[in-house]
């Protein structure tokens, strides 16, 4: 048993943290403001090589797995979680063409972004060989294509969607837009359960180790400055109420990374992982729904205002975890899946926990 | 990374697995019910020595070792295993017990031979305990008041000790007493104190609200006299004790034991939810299952936890932040999880005879033992945020 990743993997992780310090970081809020990233950011992220983790190497990828997702994507999101979603043309739409046997030449293309969009974010009707559908946002203002999960089915896109541009409550960085499909004609469609499935247990994590990273900064940030600010003769971090609240939010972060790490370790060993990659998401929206507000609460009125990143850290964490079902959508799947065993936690086959 | 379980592990805990069903959990269940500790005597005691516990891992000078070297990440799975079944049980177990560790570490050659000796094969069952706690002095262990005073070439010690786990049925006690209240640790020292000793006790066997299995006491030292072989290593210890302190500071292997149990308690309370809902029909109903889904993913996380701060301890690592957060957080969870239990059964949960009532009975001294979840915390934030002492 090793919980913690293997030393390539975090030497990933470390290209990325650097990339997010020095190149994100700097930018975050003139990216905000843009809505989108200037040519310097796409550049250096080019350089660092990252762009095609998950691809597989005969489409010109990296063909690396889950566990490097979630940790490349926790310090992405550490700088800036709405970014990290702009760099990433395919993003998690690339998880229902791996898993349901889609064309990979379609990868190959490079886009720009392909949006996922899955049957929790909006309403859809599928008439025939034709979908329409809208979803009230999407972290995006501009796409090349769109991918929509419904079920056991993924249905590829190229036109007959409009992205209208909207203010967006965070993340904006990647845009913000209502999505609108009229009549539209798949390009593609792929119908598998099981796929389906595994691509819903990647996206969860997709979000989940952004939001990780959100949360993450926001824990490092408050206490930090907990550290420094003074109140009544002594750091406010020594008053115990915020010492335990600081803590706390510490324990929250670090549990939920675990079991994002082991949710993306059991899809890359090929292990049962769709209850695992929910739950794992929901404990990361459970942590953020903690650490977001109090990241902000510890530096008082500061952190009600936009000179400091606690605030855009509340706004993002929020705003991620309303993705692809959010909460709700996910302890309902584990549940389902949870309450057919009768030990759920019972050391299983293959040892694994 | 590897999330999986090893061999030789998996067998462990399947043979513990066996062992649980069939002893601990009826016997647990046994002393709940008639609500006394299991009695010295009980044929369950001998099964456990026949079983290959009770014994010390110490070895005398030249002589085998004693088996192969369990990793703490094992230990902690099956910490886990053994509390499912019944933590109770688990601590009550006959054996050299908390004190052992501390005489492999400290002893002096002789007292390791006197005191762990008639545990390497023990004739009967027998126990030793660690008796630190007053009831005037927990988490705040500096502050504890039994004297030790230096009377010719012996000690007499004077003073009360509580909540003491099988304090009336051990071969020995080892007694924390202070040579000045005022000094603080520096001035604790540490006494073998054996059973029988005139002024030692009477021991009143508490009455506990969970966790029945095993006998916590509480007795008084009315200048009880030891003689010098029976302090802790010896005068000389004390002189190079420093560097055993700094050594405690950066690792710690018991909080993530305590840890663990409560995954364990987490773990039954979650199976037997699952089993009552099923027989209930209840598992349509989407907030059954959210409760579910909650009680499995919070003790999922707390078992993580736990054993990250047990690989820690493995690689030799400073773990003490992660073995505190392990800790808060495990008790939480496990209370929490006993709780939405009850919270499902109903008023079932209230007649008494129910396992998940008796676990949310037994989950509650989690959160206290070994230091309580607010001791924890103070630990957790000397780290990570300079918490003054």
């Amino acid at each position: 048993m090793n919980l913690v990743p293997d030393d390539d993997l975090l030497l990933i992780a470390d290209t990325a943290r650097r990339f997010g310090k020095d190149v994100l970081l700097p930018r975050m809020r003139s990216a905000e403001a843009d809505r989108k990233l200037d040519a310097e950011t796409r550049r250096a992220f080019a350089e660092i090589g990252l762009a095609d983790l998950e691809r597989p190497e005969e489409v010109g990828g990296a063909g690396l797995g889950c566990v490097a997702r979630v940790l490349v994507n926790e310090e992405l999101g550490a700088a800036d979680a709405g970014a990290a979603l702009a760099l990433d043309g395919f993003g998690p739409a690339l998880y229902p063409m791996l898993e349901m046997g889609g064309d990979l030449s379609l990868l190959a293309e490079a886009p720009g972004r392909t949006l996922l969009v899955t049957e929790f974010d909006g309403e859809f009707q599928v008439d025939g060989a034709k979908i329409s559908g809208m979803v009230p946002w999407v972290p995006a203002s501009e796409a090349e294509a769109v991918l929509v999960l419904i079920k056991d089915e993924a249905i590829l896109l190229r036109d007959g969607w409009t992205l209208e541009s909207i203010r967006g409550a965070g993340l904006r960085a990647a845009g913000a837009g209502v999505l609108r499909i009229d009549d539209a004609q798949p390009v593609a469609r792929l119908a598998e359960a099981s796929g389906a499935s595994r691509a819903r247990a990647r996206a969860r994590l997709y979000v989940a180790s952004l939001l990780l990273g959100v949360l993450r900064a926001s824990c490092d940030y408050s206490r930090e400055y907990a550290m420094e600010r003074r109140a009544f003769g002594k750091p406010i971090a020594h008053h115990q109420a915020l010492a335990f609240l600081i803590t706390d939010m510490q324990m929250a972060l670090d549990g939920a990374r675990l079991l994002v790490h082991e949710a993306a370790w059991r899809l890359d060993a090929g292990l049962p992982a769709e209850s695992a990659a929910a739950s794992a998401f929901a404990e990361c929206i459970d942590a953020s729904r903690l650490i977001g507000p109090n990241g902000v609460q510890i530096l008082g009125g500061h952190g009600f205002m936009a000179d400091y990143p606690v605030e855009k850290h509340m706004r993002e964490a929020r705003a991620l975890g309303l993705l692809f079902g959010g909460f709700d959508a996910a302890i309902e799947e584990s549940g389902r899946l949870l309450v057919t065993r009768e030990a759920p936690l019972a050391i299983g086959i293959g040892g694994a926990l | 990374m590897d999330f999986g379980v090893d061999e030789a592990t998996r067998e462990s805990l399947a043979a513990l697995r066996i062992w649980g069903r069939e002893e601990v959990r009826p016997v647990g269940l046994e002393a709940d019910r008639e609500a006394r500790p299991i009695p010295v005597g009980h044929a369950y005691f001998d099964r456990c020595l026949a079983r290959g516990d009770g014994r010390t891992h110490w070895r005398p000078e030249g002589a085998p070792k004693s088996g192969r070297k369990t990793s703490t990440l094992s230990r902690l799975l099956l910490a886990e295993e053994f509390a499912y079944w019944d933590r109770g049980v688990m601590i009550a177990g006959p054996g050299p017990g908390l004190p052992e560790l501390s005489v492999i570490s400290s002893g002096t050659e002789e007292q390791k031979e006197r005191f762990l000796g008639p545990f390497v094969e023990p004739d009967r069952p027998r126990w030793a305990c660690f008796a630190m706690t007053e009831p005037g002095a927990g988490s705040d262990a500096a502050a504890i008041q039994t004297r030790a005073q230096k009377d010719g070439d012996g000690w007499i010690l004077h003073g009360a000790k509580c909540f003491i786990g099988g304090a009336s049925r051990s071969d020995w006690i080892l007694v924390q007493a202070t040579l000045d209240p005022s000094k603080g640790r520096a001035a604790q020292r540490a006494f073998f104190v054996e059973q029988g000793a005139e002024g030692l006790g009477p021991f009143k066997i508490e009455k506990k609200m969970g966790l029945k299995a095993y006998e916590s006491s509480s007795f008084t030292l009315d200048h009880v006299r030891v003689p010098a072989e029976n302090l802790l290593g010896g005068e000389s210890r004390y002189e190079r004790k420093a560097g055993f302190k700094a050594a405690m500071a950066t690792f710690n292997a018991g909080r993530p034991i305590i840890a663990a149990n409560a995954v364990g308690i987490g773990r039954a309370a979650l199976d037997e939810v699952i089993l009552f809902a099923n027989q209930h029909d209840l598992l349509g109903d989407a907030r059954v299952r959210d409760r579910i889904e909650a009680i499995t993913r919070k003790v999922r996380m707390a078992r993580l936890v736990c054993l990250r701060a047990g690989q820690l301890a493995d690689e030799q690592r400073p773990n003490i932040v992660e073995a505190s957060m392990s800790k808060a957080m495990a008790a939480q969870v496990a209370q929490e999880a006993t709780s939405q239990g009850l919270e499902l059964l109903g008023t079932v949960g209230a007649r008494g005879d129910h396992l998940i009532e008796k676990l949310y009975r037994d989950a509650k001294a989690m959160d206290i033992v070994e230091g309580t979840g607010q001791i924890q915390r103070m630990i957790i934030a000397r780290s990570l945020v300079g918490l003054p002492r």
